[in-house]
């Protein structure tokens, strides 16, 4: 088995043994022991994970002669675990395989998500040191990051899903830490049903995979189904035709368990609520990692999902990244305006996947990951020092007491807003503008191929919603930071906690150089790598970053693909005659320039309007807010467009009609036939008691009073008079001798 | 004393009318019968009864010496004693019926302290 297989499955095992033993000895173990046991596992992860890094870059080869590694092949090592199905086209058939797949996407996700585990651990310790129940906190962690390193390292997608559910499971308990809160126990079951409403369209995806394929290994599923982004049906190696709708259905029965997980659109409201668990958490789980899993899901299943599915998951994406955005501007809990920003630029990773950049998703999954985690920390060590206040109306001038909170919060700040000037800048500004680039090319595209203008909001509202990120993160920032403290009290006792400080700056350096630090050429890597695996298969899969263009409208579909290909004139195509329908390079080009011309300024924009309004504090937008219409918008977005509300009374209030009406059923229709039989057979018992009574025990009495009876009858002419019995005999033989006589006689 | 009456019986048999027939045996035995029925029929006394038994067993035993006469008196060549044969044996049957009747009574006695048969109702049903 080749050294980075071998160690990142180390790695995956590391948290579960550190969970096994503090399942078992955490308590004993105590407060800040089982804290550096989860930790101390958790690094050795990380260290794997780094070695792992290394050992691929420098690749190597395995003893058939093939070679792995960076931008050569994925190691993918299946094994035959459950004897069904009857797959085409893989070793195993009949198999369901589980199996690792090591490619260079695996290997980052890996560094990403060991790396920022140990430092949530490393905050942990000191943010949960006065829980009461630290070690179990520890202890459903070290559960958390063997499911999301299981999920990451799974070569199958089966594989995903079950480690899908797995941190389902650990986002629940941990969600529900605070048991005790009502509010976190509502909080963990809305999270759990939510996501199970996801999973459900999961299900019927990997049903309508599995039922077609017969084995649901990643390879298999890219080289079966890897041109599904043509938009056309796919002829099966068996023969069968797999009809482009049903592959449609397929990608978005698929992509709903991301909208479950990753909180989009129409299920996002798990998210905000989930912050109610500990503040750790909220930056391992609910920020960086396991909420980017349906980012990365989407991801893997990318080459198969039709143009239309993506078109689907570009408009859910858009939506969301909208939708929160303008939430987060009007919360005033500092984690629900970071939950909203988590739920933005998770949509903004599914619009990039949508549109097709699937360079952009991932990216921005790993530069997010960096500064949200620092975000989230940054707050959880700013509700530690104002001793677990979270509203922001009573913070304001922090950053004097809690300098190297707010510095390093600020860098995120600026992280998340796409800081950057020409072709330098923090992690997020790379990112973005890959995504809003890629956007911008494919709406320009299809509009330039006759596609309604409609497309064009793919493109205005991630730029709008630019604007409107940094200016809320800033808004943030502010309000906690700088200004007046509104909270004399609370300001006064702030103090900042040393040991929170490390993970910080760690997260504050890769939120600064996250977006220069090869992650786009790991991703690249990973692109080859899976395209050389299925070319040495003889498959060519219609590429990653390309695989939207054949969502065009009219017959153009097919051919800009070939015309990308062939077209080798970059220069000339940079100004087109209008009315001319685009090339693919000549609407990347486009997009490009949109993004400098729309994008560049906005964290300026953003930023300086975010600091200008709420330096202050509250006065100038207490004084906009009167404002009747912006009032009203403003009540609208704090009370989060009343998608709560609105579920409750539809969902929440038909399940309980629905109960009702059940517990109405149940009541007076299932009660009442069970009485009713109860009812009967008392009736009937009654009857068989009269029947045994009278019936049986009449018969039984009665022919012992006959017996008696007849014995009575019988028994009179017993007289014991001795003298009485010989006349008896006497008269009897004397008649029956005078018969006999008369008879004789009468002969 | 009966032998002697029958050989003369016998002896002077053809000369006259007027000698002993069956019949005057047969009522005689029915006179012996009906009184000693009505002996245990009308007596109390377990004795009596007795005594009435022994009458209706001599009866018998007068019928069948009559009969045993009368059947083959005039056989030549030889004496058929069936009839006298049977009588003995009913004598000695009556003795020994008279010895277990007399213990039964003995033993009746002890229990009831009198032989009264209407005493000895303890059986009946």
């Amino acid at each position: 088995m080749p050294l980075p297989a071998i160690l990142l499955i180390l790695a995956t095992l590391f948290p579960l043994i550190g969970f096994i033993v503090l399942m078992f000895v955490g308590k004993r173990m105590g407060n800040p022991l089982s804290g550096y046991f989860g930790t101390l596992l958790i690094g050795l992860s990380f260290a794997c994970s780094v070695w792992a890094t290394i050992s691929w870059l420098q690749g190597g080869s395995l003893p058939n002669g093939q070679v792995w590694g960076a931008g050569k092949q994925p190691i993918n090592l299946p094994y035959q675990w459950i004897p069904v199905g009857n797959g085409i086209g893989q070793e195993h058939k009949g198999f369901l395989d589980i199996g690792v797949w090591v490619d260079s996407l695996t290997v980052s996700m890996f560094s990403m998500v060991t790396l920022v585990s140990t430092l949530v651990h490393v905050f942990s310790i000191g943010y949960m040191a006065e829980d009461k129940r630290f070690p179990r906190f520890f202890t459903y962690l070290g559960l958390f990051c063997f499911s999301m390193l299981g999920l990451v390292i799974g070569g199958t997608a089966l594989q995903l899903f079950i480690f899908w559910e797995l941190v389902g499971l650990c986002s629940y308990l941990l969600i529900g830490f605070w048991y005790e809160k009502k509010a976190a126990s509502n909080a963990a079951i809305k999270a759990f049903v939510t996501n199970r409403v996801g999973d459900f369209g999961f299900l019927i995806g990997f049903g309508i995979l599995f039922f077609n394929l017969g084995n649901v290994t990643l390879p298999d599923m890219w080289k079966i189904l890897g041109t599904a982004g043509s938009g056309l049906p796919i002829t099966l190696p068996n023969g069968q035709i797999f009809s482009a709708g049903l592959l449609t259905i397929m990608g978005i029965g698929l992509f709903f368990g991301a909208v479950g997980k990753s909180a989009q659109f129409p299920l996002h409201v798990w998210l905000p609520d989930a912050m109610e668990g500990p503040t750790p958490v909220s930056a391992l789980i609910h920020a960086a990692t396991m909420v980017a899993a349906g980012v990365y899901l989407v991801g893997r299943i990318f080459p198969v999902l039709t143009p239309d599915a993506k078109l689907f998951i570009a408009i859910i994406g858009c939506t969301t990244l909208t939708m929160a955005a303008l939430i987060a501007i009007a919360q005033s809990d500092i984690k629900k305006v970071l939950a909203y920003s988590t739920v933005s630029q998770l949509g903004y990773m599914i619009m990039a996947l949508g549109v097709g950049s699937w360079m952009g998703g991932l990216f921005h999954l790993i530069t997010h990951a960096f500064f949200k985690a620092l975000l989230f920390l940054g707050s959880g060590s700013v509700i530690h020092a104002a001793h677990h206040e979270q509203e922001m109306p009573q913070y304001g001038g922090l950053i004097r007491k809690i300098p190297v909170t707010g510095i390093t919060f600020f860098i995120a700040v600026l992280a998340i807003a796409g800081t950057g000037f020409g072709e330098i800048g923090f992690s997020g500004f790379y990112s973005k503008d890959t995504i809003i680039a890629q956007a911008g090319a494919f709406a320009s595209l299809a509009t330039s191929h006759g596609g309604s203008k409609l497309y064009w909001l793919l493109f205005i509202l991630p730029t709008a919603v630019a604007y409107i990120t940094a200016f809320y993160m800033t808004r943030c920032w502010t309000l906690t930071f700088l200004g007046k403290p509104r909270n004399q009290q609370l300001y006064d006792h702030a103090h900042e906690s040393p040991i929170l400080w490390g993970p910080l700056v760690m997260l504050a350096i890769l939120s600064i150089f996250g977006g220069v630090i090869g992650v786009q050429l790991m991703l690249r890597n990973s692109i080859n790598e899976t395209k050389n695996y299925l070319a040495q298969r003889g498959t060519t899969i219609s590429g990653y970053e390309t695989a939207w263009q054949s969502k065009l409208p009219g017959e153009f579909g097919s051919r800009v693909g070939g015309e990308a290909t062939t077209e080798a004139a970059p220069e000339a195509a940079a100004e087109p005659e209008p009315g001319r329908p685009l090339t693919l390079h000549e609407a990347e080009h486009h997009g490009h320039r949109l993004v400098v011309q729309w994008v560049s300024w906005a964290f300026i924009v953003g930023i300086g309007l975010g600091i200008v309004m709420y330096l202050p504090g509250y006065s100038i937008a207490r004084r906009l807010v009167a404002i009747p219409p912006l009032g009203w918008i403003h009540q609208w977005l704090y009370h989060r467009m009343y998608f709560d509300e609105l579920y409750f009374s539809v969902f929440v209030g038909i399940t309980l009609s629905l109960s009702a009406l059940a517990a109405w059923f149940d009541r007076w229709i299932v009660d009442g036939l069970v009485n009713g039989a109860a009812w009967a057979v008392r009736q009937s018992a009654f009857a068989a008691g009269a029947h045994d009574k009278y019936v049986i025990d009449g018969a039984v009495n009665g022919m012992g009073d006959l017996a008696q009876d007849i014995g009575a009858a019988v028994r009179s002419p017993q007289t014991g008079r001795i003298r009485m019995y010989v006349t008896v005999l006497f008269v009897a033989v004397a008649l029956g001798m005078a018969g006999a006589l008369i008879a004789v006689m009468s002969r | 004393m009966k032998m002697i009456t029958l050989q003369h019986a016998r002896a002077r048999r053809p000369c006259y009318m007027k000698m002993i027939t069956l019949q005057h045996y047969l009522v005689l035995g029915a006179v012996l019968f009906v009184s000693g029925l009505l002996t245990i029929l009308l007596k109390r006394n377990a004795i009596g009864i007795l005594m009435g038994v022994e009458l209706i067993l001599n009866a018998a035993n007068v019928n069948l010496v009559a009969f045993n006469y009368y059947a083959h008196g005039t056989a030549e060549g030889g004496v058929a004693l069936s009839g006298q044969v049977f009588a003995i044996f009913v004598i000695v049957l009556a003795a020994a019926e008279a010895a277990v009747a007399l213990a039964i009574f003995l033993n009746f006695y002890n229990n009831f302290s009198t032989i009264d048969v209407e005493r000895a109702q303890n059986l009946k049903g």
